[in-house]
């Protein structure tokens, strides 16, 4: 028969292994978590090239450069807004890095700016 | 349940609970990390009429005259001949405005080129420090001033080089050129630390014996494919 005194003991021993385990992610993962809103860790913090690639006088596709490998087989979305109409694309970005060109599913016209959003997701 | 029995359960269901916890935060990590989010804002020199950009040559030969209206833009090298290419992007058209506090990754001119000079000639990009405007700068009156060769090129904010010859960077006529990279200048205009006066292009060296002369197309061609351009990238959580 188990005693008081020991099974307490193996109580307290195994709420503090799990909060000692629970303590380490947290130290481990509470940066990231927390950089998510102020610093996100990333797969590149480099300058990304972005050239809207046009028919007439309508944005058609976007071509994304100077992706790092590291970026390799993420998913690359972009969208792209006059501020009267916006569209939208994704492509995987190749192994290696380098370019990529994303079609959009609309076009979207010229304007004298247009906003390109562009989320990198994974690898 | 006996006592001891139900303080060994609770004791489980806490280490459990809480490792399912550090899992879920586990996970969260993962999934805060595969995110790279950039912004860019294209500013496009479309249409002609617009004053929020701008753009003009100024010539040496013709001192005192503006051709902040033609459709083409020169920059050219040679004795008596200079001709310099101004242009300034205004940052606050793009929308949403680009924060103060934004970090920005890369900030690129684009340029058409119609005329490539028959020598791969270094061109030199400087940030202007005083306002002009489009109809009415002149070579007399150009922030610069009218010494060739100044400011010098060991100030400009970058270079690229162009021409017909095999191995020169930008060798293609009728496309953007490409290298024009004034990433720091934009930052300091989002900054605040830089009044934005635009740029100005030259010669890296004036007043060659032989004249080079490069053409670019200018915002009153008012042909979208073939406008100036500036690409900002930038990120908002650095």
């Amino acid at each position: 028969m188990v005693r008081p005194r020991s099974a307490i003991l193996v109580a307290v021993l195994l709420a503090a292994g799990g909060s000692a385990a629970f303590a380490a992610s947290l130290a481990m993962n509470g940066q990231s978590m927390g950089m998510a809103a102020i610093g996100t860790p990333r797969c590149t913090a480099a300058g990304l090239g972005v050239i809207q690639n046009l028919s007439a006088a309508t944005v058609i596709s976007v071509t994304v450069s100077s992706l790092p490998s590291g970026c390799g087989n993420a998913t690359l979305q972009v969208t792209v807004n006059n501020l009267l109409t916006s569209s939208s694309g994704s492509a995987t970005v190749p192994s290696g890095g380098g370019s990529v060109t994303v079609t959009l599913a609309t076009a979207v016209a010229i304007t004298a700016a247009e906003q390109i959003d562009l989320v990198l997701t994974g690898p | 349940m006996s006592p001891i029995r139900q303080i060994v359960a609770v004791a489980l269901a806490l280490a459990l609970g809480l490792g399912v916890q550090a899992g879920l935060a586990a996970s969260l990590n993962l999934a805060s990390q595969a995110l790279t989010p950039y912004r860019t804002c294209v500013l496009t020199a479309t249409p002609a009429t617009m004053t929020s950009i701008i753009d003009s040559s100024v010539r040496q030969g013709s001192a005192t005259s503006n051709f902040g209206t033609q459709t083409t833009n020169n920059i050219a090298s040679g004795s008596g001949a200079n001709r310099r290419l101004y242009i300034r992007f205004d940052l606050t058209q793009c929308s949403p405005s680009i924060p103060s506090s934004a970090t920005v990754r890369l900030a690129t001119m684009r340029i058409y080129v119609t005329v490539l000079p028959a020598a791969c000639r270094t061109v030199d990009i400087f940030q202007v420090t005083a306002s002009w405007t489009e109809a009415g700068i002149t070579w007399n009156n150009q922030p610069f001033g009218t010494a060739i060769n100044n400011p010098p090129s060991a100030s400009a904010s970058d270079t690229f080089a162009i021409g017909t010859p095999a191995g020169c960077q930008n060798l293609t006529s009728n496309a953007y050129i490409v290298g024009a990279i004034v990433t720091s200048d934009v930052a300091a205009f989002v900054a605040g630390t830089a009044t934005n006066n635009g740029w100005m292009l030259r010669d890296d060296v004036e007043g060659s014996a032989t004249v080079y002369t490069q053409t670019y197309s200018a915002k009153n061609l008012g042909t979208v494919g073939q406008a100036p351009q500036l690409v900002i990238t930038y990120v908002t959580v650095p």
